[in-house]
């Protein structure tokens, strides 16, 4: 816990720098207009993965500042589909269901909400293959959005469930636990 | 003498009864035989119905980057009409910010949907609101698709069936006007009729008048050929006859409103009013005005005669004398059928129409289907296929293509040949294919170089060495390598000795230069080191269709792909990892609406979603600071990734590269193969270029994925440096924890800012 604060606060300081020198040679460009630039920009994501010990020969490039994180939300327009299709899974008009998120997938390609939504209505089908890569696919999309990445986990936890890989699901469902706000 | 006579007839009376009454038996038979043949054939009345092909529909909603002109061209491309008020379907009304129109009823898979009134209003650039006739706010609305053409048979019918309430009443008024005034009185036959146009023709000295019927016309095309003897004359007029007795005139007049050939665009015939109307005027049947309807009254005496859009001259005169005979039997007042012979013929230009369909585009929808549909279920069945074409993106690719194409052999200066070129765009998180050019005439449906032009594919290989090289977990953008010249020993008689394009060896140099220069001696160590094998199997991995050979030179792309399938490959870069098969297909429908099949969007883990995006921000610098960066300016704040190919004397000039939401690649070269003089840089990616600058499409921006670290090094030394040092410096993305040793006199960033 102590060595992530201080990391914390040496990636703040990272960035502190980098706004002094005011010049990024990489410009990103402006998010999609389903997210929303956080209150707090500098705030970096907790790292999830394994991390590797830096090498301690010679001081090592620091990592750049994570990049601002991401709120993930459905636009009216996909809100909209997303209900309609919700009604279709109900009425058990399943192929109609996928077309439908389709539909807002292609307006919000980038948006897991969405990914998962799909990763659903697989479930439904009981296409359980195809809702584990779907969900696969989210959890890519939701770095960032910690609240994105909780819905992601638990779709692949639901997913790995019903294809009796219950040891992955549990540790997927460990991570969807964590992620959610409390 | 004579009561020899008498016993002859008394003997064999029976005899010559029988010789006379066999010639009315048989004839009885025969019109027996046609009644059945008139029964069975034409009591369902089933003409084969080529499968519909529809394109993706423009989904309109609150947000969208759309400007009111944009939408404008998109109505026109629909063939809605500009009106002063919007009434009925199939029309707009243009208002300064905003649009109000009646759509078409149109049956989605989903959805029959009726026609509706909405109003779209404007924000600039962007799509503010839409709302119907009540006030209600409507969050998502589809227009109805556009018609790109149909599958029909070779040498064969096409036809779009129209049911009697969507035929404008004038119409078969006007039939009868022109073509046969006593229709609904006669008996499928008339004399009369006959008479007149002999007299008529007599009267003239040539012959022009038909006097046949609409029935005898409807026989004539429903079951007979186009022969001109007296026995064909004779059949047509008893089965006429036949016709008449079993159907009444509105079900007959129908039938012939769906029959007539129309009109002809190349191996397809036009037949049928309704699709007639798609095919000259872009727009269905029911929204025809009263000059259009006249042009295709015109086109029934002879659609080769009066072609509109080979002879207007000869199309426009017949029009103008239909007008004239609607206004005097009163069928239209005479002012209007004046006003209307002042019109223009109206006719849809070739790049908009279904007549110029998509060649490329419905080739690769013709080759999706025939992996499930039989010829016959396609040219027969009245299917329904919601393809995923993009009317606009198609439109840039080949604007984008031929222009470019232009330029470019203005450079070549060779005289006698041209350059030829391919395009494929895709929507890179689906895998929906929105664009196919074939070749530079886009339009005509030869070769399809984007499907069957297999080609080395060049560097295009190198970000597939590089992602086999990271996955082995050995190699980072940091990681310096050795562009050295290298031999290798392929058998015991023969080496391979690649060269660098500049024919100049850089000595050491991080990876992210060796890709982003394209730099063929790094790359071939790097490839030697991690294992030809290994990389042949990252190609299939990837989605290559086919795995290439285990030979070393499959490193600088000596790997043969055509634009479809380099497409399929880097599909697998843009979609972070994920493959996702090329779809041109999403539904197809049978006759009654029913969903047969859909084609959803399938995804499968390729290769490590991190190792991908960490070549893809490398294929970012390609156009940074690479073999790519001739396009920077033009692209402004476009954030892509992409690379460059060449095979070898610049045989073939390729760009295969993706934004956030879209994957374009382009080929350019010669059919014969011979060398263009032009790097893949100066050939493909210009025309890459301006698809990309020319359609609706997001920045490249995928969020950094777990474990991985973004961090700035020196281009040429691979160390890690700050902005404050190096203020050229690259930012690259590595494993967290692999981040390389600062570069001397570039103190931690936190020092530097303490200075």
């Amino acid at each position: 816990m102590i060595m992530q604060i201080s990391k914390l606060n040496l990636l703040a300081l990272l960035l502190m720098v980098f706004i002094g020198a005011c010049s990024t040679p990489v410009t990103r460009p402006d998010n999609a207009p389903v997210m929303t630039a956080p209150e707090q920009p500098a705030t970096p994501s907790q790292p999830q993965g394994e991390v590797v010990p830096p090498q301690a020969v010679a001081p090592s490039a620091q990592p750049l500042p994570a990049p601002p994180s991401r709120t993930y939300t459905l636009s009216a327009a996909t809100a909209a589909l997303v209900n309609q299709a919700h009604a279709q899974v109900t009425a058990k008009n399943l192929m109609v269901a996928a077309s439908t998120i389709e539909r807002a997938l292609r307006i919000e390609p980038n948006n897991p909400l969405l990914w998962i939504e799909y990763s659903q209505v697989r479930m439904s089908e009981q296409n359980y293959y195809q809702a584990e890569n779907l969900a696969r696919k989210a959890l890519m999309l939701a770095n960032g959005d910690p609240h994105a990445q909780s819905l992601a986990w638990r779709a692949l936890a639901n997913s790995l469930r019903a294809q009796e890989k219950s040891d992955e699901a549990q540790q997927a469902d460990a991570r969807a636990d964590a992620l959610m706000p409390k | 003498m004579k009561v020899q006579l008498k016993t002859f007839f008394k003997k064999y009376w029976p005899h010559m009864l029988a010789v006379m009454l066999l010639p009315i038996l048989l004839i009885g038979l025969w019109v027996l035989q046609l009644d059945h043949l008139i029964t069975t054939q034409f009591e369902g009345r089933r003409w084969t119905l080529p499968a519909k092909v529809y394109a993706q529909p423009l989904e309109l909603y609150a947000g969208e980057s759309l400007s009111i002109n944009e939408l404008q061209t998109e109505l026109r491309r629909l063939g809605y009409d500009q009106v002063a008020q919007v009434t009925q379907s199939g029309s707009y009304q243009l208002l300064k910010d905003r649009i109000n129109l009646v759509s078409r009823p149109f049956r989605f898979m989903d959805d029959n949907r009726p026609e509706r009134v909405l109003t779209i209003a404007f924000n600039g650039d962007h799509v503010r609101q839409l709302w119907d006739n009540k006030g209600q706010d409507i969050p998502v609305f589809r227009l109805d698709p556009l018609l790109i053409g149909s599958i029909f048979p070779v040498h064969g019918e096409d036809r779009i069936i129209v049911t009697p309430d969507e035929v404008p009443p004038l119409l078969p008024a006007a039939l009868k006007a022109v073509e046969d005034r006593r229709f609904d009185s006669h008996i499928g036959v008339d004399p009369l009729g006959i008479l007149r146009a002999l007299w008529i023709d007599i009267r003239h000295g040539h012959f022009d008048q038909g006097g046949s019927t609409l029935t005898q016309q409807l026989v004539r095309s429903y079951f007979l050929n186009n022969q001109q003897t007296l026995s064909r004359k004779i059949t047509e007029a008893v089965m006429a006859i036949l016709l008449e007795a079993h159907f009444d005139k509105a079900d007959l007049m129908n039938a012939y409103i769906n029959e007539i050939h129309l009109g002809q665009d190349g191996d397809r015939a036009i037949h049928g009013f309704g699709l007639a109307s798609e095919f000259y005027f872009g727009k269905p049947l029911r929204e025809l005005q009263l000059n259009e309807i006249a042009l295709l009254v015109t086109e029934v005496r002879s659609a080769t005669y009066y072609n509109p859009r080979k002879h207007p001259e000869r199309a426009l005169a017949r029009r103008n004398m239909i007008l004239d005979i609607l206004a005097h039997d009163k069928l239209v007042s005479v002012d209007d059928a004046n006003r209307a012979k002042t019109m223009p013929l109206g006719l849809i230009n070739g790049s908009s129409n279904a007549s110029n369909y998509y060649p490329a585009f419905l080739d690769f929808v013709r080759r999706t289907l025939h992996r499930d549909y039989k010829d016959a279920d396609l040219t027969e069945a009245g299917l329904t296929v919601f393809t995923t074409l993009d009317p606009r993106v198609q439109k840039r690719a080949e604007d984008a293509l031929t222009t470019e194409l232009n330029r470019l052999d203005k450079a070549a200066r060779r005289k006698n040949e041209s350059l030829e070129g391919a395009v494929v765009v895709v929507s890179s998180h689906s895998g929906e294919v929105n664009a196919i050019v074939g070749g530079r005439q886009v339009n005509y449906s030869g070769f399809d170089r984007a499907l069957d032009a297999t080609r080395s594919i060049g560097s295009l290989a190198k970000p597939v060495v590089y992602l086999t090289a990271i996955q082995s977990g050995r190699y980072n953008a940091s990681t310096i390598v050795n562009d050295v010249p290298v031999v290798v020993k392929l058998s015991a008689r023969s080496t391979w000795a690649p060269e660098n394009f500049e024919h100049v060896a850089n000595g050491p140099v991080p990876v992210v230069r060796a890709l982003s220069e394209s730099l063929n001696l790094a790359t071939v160590n790097v490839g030697l080191d991690v294992g030809v094998d290994k990389i042949a199997d990252e190609f299939t991995q990837l989605g290559l269709g086919h795995k290439p050979d285990n030979n070393p030179s499959i490193i600088l792309g000596a790997v043969n792909a055509a634009p479809i399938d380099v497409a399929q490959l880097y599909e697998t870069f843009a979609n972070d990892g994920f493959r996702t098969p090329l779809r041109a297909v999403r539904a197809v429908l049978d006759e009654n609406g029913k969903p047969l099949q859909s084609f959803p969007l399938q995804v499968s883990p390729a290769a490590d979603p991190a190792a991908v995006y960490q070549i893809n921000r490398m294929m970012v610098d390609v156009v940074q600071r690479g073999t790519a960066a001739s396009a920077k300016a033009r692209l402004g704040n476009l954030m892509v990734a992409g690379k460059t190919g060449t095979s070898s004397d610049y045989r073939d000039s390729w760009f295969s590269g993706f934004s956030g939401s879209h994957l374009a690649v382009v080929w350019v070269g010669y059919d014969d193969n011979s060398p263009t003089r032009f790097t893949g840089s100066a050939g493909a990616l210009p025309v890459w270029t301006q698809i990309m600058t020319g359609i609706d499409t997001t920045s490249w921006d995928e969020p950094l994925p777990d474990g991985v670290t973004e961090t700035m090094i020196d281009f040429d030394t691979g160390m890690g440096v700050t902005p404050q040092c190096d203020p050229d410096g690259l930012v690259v993305a590595v494993p967290q924890g692999t981040q390389p040793q600062m570069k001397d006199g570039c103190n931690t960033a936190v020092e530097s800012h303490q200075q």
